[in-house]
């Protein structure tokens, strides 16, 4: 489904189709472990879910370059010879198929060990044709017309009644004059942050994100319009 | 052996058996023994298990101690008192310093001062108060008595040095047992005390119990197993030494036809005749809430009365609180006190010659309990009055009545095979000692709790522990135990699991509170678990009053006030006390004997009269319930225990199911939630549901055939049935939090840290289908489906009562009505509400994405595509919408006028009736206004002033 112009929702990233680049977002590796840290006897499954939906993914659209949008790895602080095991894993996965860039994110202090080891990119944003991808912890500078951010996890609470699910969606709308789309995180153990009634981190968001656009994903993606039309 | 004495000993045998010191200090405060004296003391003496049930004041707690005091004194005597610990004493309460005091430390006291010398009988308390001084004290000198709770005693036999001092404990006795055996404290009490029972394999033990049935398991689960055979004791069953003198009152003559401020109005001057006719009263209710609303309507309706002399109590409030009102009350200082559960149990609280109990306490044994209160001392009578607020309240209080005077107590449910405590315990098991898993069975096994444990159910908590859920690599992350399965023998693993386990021991869960404020203004606190249901502009009740939910942050949820709108959700029924089986039997077996006189036509005076006889109560109370069951007989048909009547009804909302099964919420959870899965399971469509304790409805958009479904029901199918249908609900996940905590997989406690409750949810919520992966059976989310079924629920009734309509015990029979009938009343407004859902989470969001579609095309007045699609219903969305919206900026303006600074509460409640568009307004509240105009004109925002200013130019 094209979400805008040139570019495509493929499962929880977006590809420019033009370039044939795939862009992924907060895959947050180390999540369960983390949870581990903090006394939850958690057992993993995260990682092989993700590995195999990313394979999925690449599959599908044979992408000439992958940008991993932030936050490859979850937390701060000390890492696990799992969590780096695992993280390599998914660089050496991912580069079978193409180029690999990395979005520097918040999380991602482990990020340049990995790049010297795998002799990966590491920026601040990636720019191409008329996009511009950043992770949107800050507000980066840049010409491009369209902005895609992750950082966020937007998820949307649908209900009626007592019945509620919450499930991950992309937002499109408006920042500065240009057009912003906000992936949600390839995290496999949450869905992500309910855009309807949680308190939004980024300062790409902190307007009303009632004209902002929701497309909801699950088997494929639905449009659901507008996000007002939600609340 | 399980055996009841029927004859006590003389005076004189147990008279010979006291040491001289012990008995001059005995005659010198006591002319004789008192009944549980004669009964328990030679016992205890004698080294033989014993079960004393007996109500409070009845001089338990000497009873339980004074053999031990005889030993101990003789001993010291002697000489040949030993650096030991010769008596562990248990009891749930930590405030129980004060009832120690006058049952031990001060005898001893005057004994040595009998004596003439010390005698060096040291009595220690180990608490979660206890200050590690003097746990280091303890160590080095141990009590001779150690006074604990059931956590503490865990802790105690999982230390490494204090352990030593327990391998020769003579006795161990357990205070108020009845309040821990219905629960899991109690279940994990029984296992400490197995392993008790195997550092000293002398022990004897003693329970201490309140009125309670049935007494035969309460003996088994306080001695529990020898391998096959359960250990020997004895009862003592004095229940009923006290006299009873219990009345139901009824506020009002009639109870119908009248508002809801006429009885509450009549309901306070009848309680403020009580108290003002006694020298000191006792008034339970059964929330917390209704606890602080109590007292203040007792002030504020009669401010000359009430002041510095009522008091309430409960366990929302802090220690300092509770240890201060419970003072007053032995220092005679309070008229009244009001509590919900806390002083069930036997703290002592001084003279108290009457306990009114505000509305039905739901089961025979608390009713008894909570009366016992009364009349302290063993020879008074206890009195009590049961003030009802409804018909089915004045019908329930009335049969529970009658069975506390025919001495008919209901049974208590005692927890069995609970996996997440069994969890904790093997893990303190195995942090102490090196053991065979064989010999580990055995000892588990010896609790009455967990006699018919499944070996293949053990296993699966060993597998847990051992961590054999993870691939090998990464198990070590999760065994907390070691287990050698070539040799059978488990053991401790790592350095951090002596302290993790020490951190985070015990059953009960974690619960926080948000404090509820408007503006800066406190109103009161909300579980935590209840403002997850809640999302902005739901209306809900808090201590009587609506408001409307405007968001949280942190620990502090901001409301408005609502007043006289309907809530949307329904009130939270954590803390309500559910009926008992029992007594709702006795009810529908009342219902059963009244609809057979009306279907045989007798008079009203011939049933008046049967009611007055059957029942006990007065002629105003008769005549309410004879004509209650007159209105249900007249417009429909009157169901009983051996006749389910299914009403069928519809209105705007859609077709209610009422079925009128009288068996208490407990089974009715299970009947209405089995039903609503079967109807979902072929409409495959979420159904919504009410639960009483009456009886429960079924609501769904269209026509469906819900007799059919019920009759699809089998007993024999219902538990599987359940497990499926509560698999999606929010008190399964809730459970799931409660039981992954117990069992330590998700630790409260943990690096120094301590973890929310909110925080615990969250990952509790991730962990429960994280574990459901692995196996749908696995141990932890087995246990928190089994604790909700038998120990929430009451699957094995609601068996019994399936069992009963196959057998054509219980008869089904339908009507329809247009209005619902006048038993279905209260259940329509009262009952609890709940969803089951069925619809798969894809359908659900495919559906959600048709509606949201439909609600744009309309926007932009496109036609739809899908012919099925109803613009009547958007159409009334979208009205509805018009009129939230309208209510948002009176929202807006109660919230400006709450946070009005300088401005008394009067004021503030007329400004809001006036931003409600009312037009009586006090005339003081006009007069205020002008008066400080320019102040006003100055201070208040715009929008406020605006509208306060129109309605006084305006009236």
């Amino acid at each position: 489904m094209e979400i805008s112009k040139g570019i495509e929702v493929v499962d929880l990233g977006l590809f420019i189709v033009k370039e044939k680049v795939l862009v992924v977002s907060d895959l947050h590796i180390g999540y369960e472990e983390e949870l581990n840290k903090k006394g939850v006897l958690m057992p993993r499954f995260s990682f092989k879910d993700l590995v195999d939906r990313l394979d999925l993914m690449l599959k599908e659209v044979r992408p000439k370059v992958i940008v991993i949008n932030g936050d490859l790895k979850h937390e701060f602080g000390t890492i696990s010879e799992q969590e780096w095991r695992d993280t390599l894993k998914v660089i050496d996965m991912v580069s079978r198929f193409g180029k690999i860039v990395l979005v520097k994110g918040n999380h991602d202090n482990i990020l340049g060990p990995i790049a010297k080891k795998r002799k990966v990119e590491v920026v601040d944003k990636f720019e191409v044709d008329g996009v511009c991808v950043a992770h949107g912890d800050s507000v980066v500078e840049t010409k491009k017309k369209v902005v895609i951010i992750g950082h966020e996890h937007p998820a949307v609470m649908l209900s009626e009644g007592e019945r509620k699910e919450k499930v991950k969606c992309f937002l499109k709308g408006k920042f500065k004059g240009k057009e912003l789309i906000v992936m949600p995180s390839m995290n496999q153990v949450t869905e992500g942050t309910d855009v309807l009634s949680e308190k939004l981190l980024s300062p790409y968001l902190q307007k009303s994100l009632g004209s902002f656009e929701v497309y909801v994903v699950a088997d494929k993606v639905y449009d659901f319009g507008k996000l007002k039309n939600l609340s | 052996m399980i055996r009841r004495m029927n004859k006590p000993h003389g005076q004189a045998d147990v008279k010979k058996i006291l040491n001289p010191l012990v008995e001059k200090w005995f005659f010198s405060r006591f002319k004789e023994f008192s009944l549980p004296q004669l009964y328990g003391v030679m016992e205890i003496h004698k080294r033989n298990n014993i079960l004393v049930s007996a109500p409070t004041g009845a001089t338990k707690t000497l009873t339980g101690f004074l053999s031990v005091l005889n030993e101990l004194v003789d001993s010291a005597e002697k000489g040949i008192l030993e650096d030991k610990t010769y008596c562990i004493y248990i009891s749930p309460l930590k405030a129980l310093n004060y009832d120690i005091e006058v049952n031990l430390k001060k005898p001893l006291q005057e004994i040595e001062e009998i004596a003439g010398k010390k005698l060096g009988i040291r009595v220690m308390t180990r608490t979660g108060d206890t200050t590690p001084s003097e746990k280091t004290k303890m160590l080095k000198k141990p009590p001779h008595i150690l006074i604990t709770t059931p956590e503490s005693l865990a802790i105690v036999l999982s230390s490494v040095k204090f352990i030593d001092h327990l391998r020769d404990v003579q006795w161990c006795i357990i205070d108020e047992i009845h309040a821990l055996a219905e629960n899991k404290r109690g279940v994990h009490l029984s296992l400490s005390v197995e392993r008790l029972g195997k550092l000293s394999s002398h022990m004897t033990r003693v329970g201490l119990s309140a009125t309670i049935s049935p007494l035969d398991d309460i003996a088994r689960f306080l001695v529990g197993y020898e391998g096959k055979e359960e250990r020997d004791c004895k009862i003592v069953d004095v229940q009923f030494i006290k006299d009873l003198d219990l009345k139901v009152l009824s506020p009002l003559k009639n109870l119908v036809d009248v508002t809801q401020d006429e009885i509450h109005d009549a309901m306070y001057s009848l309680m403020h005749k009580l108290i003002q006719d006694h020298k000191t009263t006792l008034i339970f209710t059964n929330t917390r809430a209704a606890t602080e609303r109590v007292v203040d309507n007792l002030k504020d309706k009669y401010p000359g009365h009430y002041g510095s002399n009522i008091g309430a109590h409960h366990g929302s409030l802090s220690k300092e609180h509770r240890f201060n009102v419970e003072k007053r009350l032995r220092d005679g200082k309070l008229k009244c006190i009001v509590s919900s559960t806390s002083l069930e149990l036997g703290i002592d609280i001084g003279y108290i010659d009457l306990v009114i109990l505000l509305s039905s306490p739901k089961s025979v044994a608390r009713a008894l309990q909570r009366c016992g209160r009364s009349g302290h001392k063993l020879h008074e009578t206890a009195k009590g009055r049961l003030i009802v607020v409804d018909r089915d309240d004045l019908i329930e209080c009335s049969v529970l009545l009658k069975s506390a005077i025919e001495k008919k107590i209901d049974q208590i449910h005692i927890p069995t095979n609970c996996l997440d405590v069994l969890a904790q315990q093997i893990d303190g098991i195995a942090i102490q000692e090196k053991i065979h898993i064989r010999d580990l069975l055995k000892l588990v096994r010896g609790s009455y709790c967990y006699h018919d444990l499944p070996k293949k159910d053990f296993d699966e908590v060993i597998d847990y522990l051992s961590g054999k859920f993870a691939s090998l690599e990464s198990r070590h992350i999760y065994a907390k135990i070691w287990y050698d399965e070539e040799t059978g023998m488990i053991g401790r693993k790592g350095k951090m699991g002596r302290v993790i386990y020490m951190t985070n021991i015990g059953t009960i869960p974690d619960e926080s509170f948000i404090t509820v404020k408007i503006g800066e203004q406190t109103i009161g606190k909300l579980d935590e678990g209840y403002l997850e249901k809640l999302k902005p502009g739901d209306v809900f009740v808090l201590g009587g009053e609506t408001y409307k939910f405007r968001f949280s942050r942190g620990m502090v949820a901001q409301v408005s006030a609502s007043a006289g709108r309907p809530p949307s959700i329904p009130r939270w029924v954590s803390e309500m006390l559910p009926l008992s089986f029992d007594l709702a039997t006795n009810i529908g077996k009342f219902r059963r004997l009244m609809s057979e006189k009306f279907c045989s036509g007798k008079s009203k005076e011939e049933i008046m009269k049967f009611i007055n006889e059957y029942l006990y109560v007065d002629k105003n109370a008769a005549n309410s319930i004879y004509e209650y069951f007159n209105d249900q007989f007249k417009y429909a048909t009157i169901p009983s225990d051996k006749r389910i009547i299914v009403e069928h009804y519809t209105d705007d909302s859609g077709k209610h199911v009422i079925f009128h099964s009288l068996f208490g919420r407990r089974v009715n959870d299970c009947l209405s939630r089995a039903v609503a899965y079967a109807i979902s399971k072929k409409e495959h469509k979420d159904v919504e549901m009410g639960i009483s304790d009456n009886g429960f409805y079924v609501r769904t958009p269209s026509k469906i055939n819900v007799m059919k479904a019920f009759k699809m029901l089998k007993s024999k199918e219902l538990r599987k049935v359940l497990e499926m249908a509560i698999d999606q609900t929010e008190v399964l996940k809730r459970r799931f939090r409660h039981c992954a905590s117990r069992s330590l997989m998700i630790l409260r406690n943990y690096m120094g840290r301590k973890k929310r409750v909110g925080r615990q949810q969250v990952s509790s919520m991730i962990l429960m289908s994280a574990v459901k992966r692995i196996s749908n059976d696995f141990a932890i989310l087995k246990e928190a489906r089994r604790e909700v079924l038998e120990d929430l629920m009451d699957v094995d009734n609601a068996e019994l009562v399936l069992k009963g309509v196959e057998e054509g015990k219980i008869k089904v029979e339908e009507i329809s009505t247009t209005v619902p009938s006048p038993f279905a009343f209260n259940l329509i407004i009262q009952g609890y509400a709940d969803i089951l859902k069925m619809e798969d989470r894809l359908e659900f969001i495919k559906r959600m994405h048709e509606m949201v579609l439909a609600k744009i095309s309309l926007k932009e007045g496109k036609k739809m595509k899908k012919e099925s699609f109803d613009y009547n219903k958007i159409f009334e969305e979208s009205e509805k919408k018009k009129e939230e919206e309208k209510d948002e900026e009176k929202e807006k303006l109660k919230m400006m006028a709450w946070n009005l600074k300088r401005v008394p509460m009067f004021a503030k409640e007329e400004i809001i009736k006036i931003i409600d568009g009312e037009k009586k307004i006090r005339e003081d509240f006009v007069q205020a206004v002008k008066k400080y105009k320019d102040e006003i004109e100055k201070t208040w925002p715009t929008e406020l002033k605006k509208v306060v200013f129109e309605y006084l130019e305006k009236y």
